[in-house]
């Protein structure tokens, strides 16, 4: 123990900072499918670095509590403990956000800009990448990961809590969702 | 040009990784703070490798490996059924030199726990402060009469460790006629991969309902009485491929006369306990065991077979300062059935508990809290995928299965007295999310 603490004076470290090497271990988990720093290189896992702090503590709580479908996570995070999700949803805000920008052909996303500007862009800004508090960025998220989601809002077969975004994604024509995911998947800022 | 690349490298790390606690500045002292090195290069032994160095560049990392490509066990009966080319499956070994590991195309022929050594086959030694043993599964020809690794190779694949037999067994299945049966022979628990045979079944009978072979039959004959995502799998199989007698898919319990004894090449028949099985493609797996390796240097303390290990570092019980992870290893809650499965979830999860408590302990710090989960998909048929999921923690020293955290699928909605059935949507959904696992997983553990 003389030996740690006197390590720890040598390195610099406070107490509290070698206890927060907990929330790293934790969040290392969380790597296999989302990525180093929550930057996701699959195409249909989300990259969760430099999301909102609270959007991710409120969906990983929904989940939790079974209030919000999910088909994975709601069962992994229920071994979560309430503290170990803030502590999550605080380190994966600090990360930096990477966005991974996808091409698309110019129809496509003129198409996709059109409907984003009737559907997303209040709370998500034009590009994805200006939302309100509560709301992820999602430019240059992955674009198969967003037509899932936007499935999810709009099947009606899923319990999906935030009634805004149920609303906007059930008023977009069916053409218009993979458009709208490619369009932000293709930003880059 | 070497600073300027050091420099790149650090501060790609701090972007990836967030500036840590145990995110060491690279020590400039020509010595390393330590030597690790990391036999075996699968799923564990990249991890680790890369882990280690992404935590603490100031540690030296060699990895050796036989193999110059990496093929992935998982989703790779995809590539059986002609539904996935096996190069998205593939990764060398650029990706982890790139970190500053030191990677070794050789054969470890020797390992000296006294002295701290690892010899390969040429002669040169590698001495070690700590050794990750990660040298995956030996496969135990002998446990099944006439079967040898030379028939594996030719006639009768067991595709367990995915590459040329993986290619092998799906050409094998593209000549197999209509009519024809394709028997899937599954060793006795533990093996690698618990729902990999049945997820195969699936595969290959979606296989012959492509290619016009509706009267296809596939037998699993299993040496054990249950199996990983029982219900899930069965419930699939029955509403895509038709299970049971007159189905597509039938499956004989080892109570129920599926252990394979025995198999005949020329005449290609498997013989188990009660009967004769004839088989137009026979896909054995043979028994399991932890590589030779680390069986011939004392670490399969468990019947021979498999490594133990302590939950809080995964280091051997037999040798200090030696490490086993992926699936030689065997760990979690034993006594209640609930061990660590041997997945490449699993293994990567394994790896950094490791590198967690070797970069504490080198840098003189506290040891931090060991955590264990896994994540693994498996997908029967095209928009038809489904996972399961574990969390073990360590307290007292002790790995406690988390049941809470843990768990398949759902197989119904609704209530037990009046179940409903799970919209086709959620399945599809895990089978999207399976292909974004895997490549994440991949990038997690080589780069």
């Amino acid at each position: 123990m003389t030996k740690n603490l006197l390590a720890l004076a040598l390195l610099g470290l406070s107490a509290a900072a070698a206890a927060r090497d907990d929330i790293e271990v934790l969040a290392r988990t969380c790597n296999g499918c989302h990525g180093v720093g929550g930057v996701s290189v699959g195409l249909s896992m989300p990259s969760i670095g430099g999301l909102p702090q609270k959007y991710l503590k409120n969906i990983m709580k929904q989940w939790k509590y079974d209030e919000r479908s999910a088909i994975t996570m709601n069962r992994i995070v229920k071994g979560l403990s309430d503290d170990e999700i803030d502590a999550l949803a605080a380190y994966f805000a600090k990360q930096r956000w990477v966005p991974s920008p996808q091409p698309a052909a110019a129809d496509l996303l003129a198409k996709g800009r059109s409907a984003v500007s009737e559907n997303c862009e209040d709370c998500h800004g034009i590009t994805g990448s200006d939302p309100d508090v509560d709301a992820p960025r999602i430019n240059g998220q992955w674009a198969k990961y967003m037509e899932l989601e936007l499935l999810k809002y709009r099947d009606g077969k899923f319990k999906m809590p935030h009634r805004k975004m149920k609303k906007s994604a059930q008023d977009m024509k069916s053409a218009d969702v993979p458009a709208a995911a490619r369009y932000f998947g293709a930003q880059d800022k | 040009m070497h600073s300027i690349d050091r420099r790149c490298f650090l501060k790609s790390i701090s972007a990836a990784a967030g500036a840590s606690v145990l995110t060491v500045p690279q020590s400039f002292a020509a010595t390393p703070k330590a030597r690790v090195v990391v036999v075996g290069g699968g799923f564990g032994g990249a991890s680790a490798a890369r882990y280690l160095r992404l935590l603490d560049p100031g540690i030296d990392v060699t990895l050796i490996e036989r193999g110059k490509l990496y093929t992935s066990c998982p989703l790779s009966n995809e590539v059986v059924s002609g539904e996935r080319d096996i190069r998205t499956l593939q990764r060398g070994y650029e990706g982890l030199a790139r970190r500053g590991v030191k990677v070794v195309h050789a054969e470890v022929t020797q390992i000296d726990p006294i002295k701290k050594a690892v010899t390969t086959g040429d002669g040169i030694a590698y001495s070690y402060d700590a050794l990750v043993m990660a040298p995956g599964v030996d496969l135990d020809y002998s446990a099944i009469g006439g079967l040898t690794e030379e028939l594996a190779d030719t006639r009768i694949p067991h595709a367990w460790k995915a590459g040329p037999q993986t290619l092998l067994l799906k050409k094998q299945l593209e000549a197999m006629p209509d009519g024809g049966r394709f028997i899937i022979a599954v060793p006795k628990a533990p093996f690698r991969c618990p729902p990999g045979p049945y997820e195969r079944a699936a595969q290959v009978a979606m296989h012959c309902l492509h290619h016009g072979k509706k009267k296809a039959k596939i037998l699993i004959l299993d040496s054990n009485d249950t199996f990983s995502k029982r219900p899930l799998f069965e419930q699939a199989w029955k509403a895509l491929y038709g299970y049971g007698p007159g189905g597509m898919i039938e499956w004989i319990a080892g109570a129920s006369g599926g252990i394979v004894e025995s198999v005949d090449a020329g005449a290609m028949t498997c013989q188990t306990t009660f009967d004769e099985h004839k088989g137009d493609v026979i896909n054995v797996i043979p028994p399991h065991r932890a590589g030779k390796i680390a069986r011939d240097i004392g670490l399969a303390t468990l019947k021979g077979n498999w490594c133990e290990v302590k939950p809080e570092s995964m280091e051997s019980k037999a040798h200090k300062d030696i490490y086993v992870i992926g699936d030689s290893c065997v760990g979690g809650e034993l006594a209640t059935g609930n061990g660590f499965p041997k997945s490449a979830h699993m293994a990567n999860s394994q790896a950094k508990v490791v590198v967690a408590s070797l970069v504490a302990k080198l840098n003189g710090l506290p040891p931090p809290v060991p955590i264990y989960t896994n994540t693994c998909y498996s997908v029967v048929g095209h928009d038809w995928g489904f996972s399961v999921v574990h969390l073990f923690r360590v307290e007292n020293n002790q790995w406690v299965y988390v049941a809470k955290g843990s768990g398949i699928s759902p197989v119904t909605f609704g209530t037990k007295e009046a179940p409903k059935p799970v919209p086709r949507v959620y399945r599809k959904m895990e089978a999207e999310y399976a292909d974004g696992w895997l490549r994440n997983l991949m990038t997690d553990a080589f780069g």
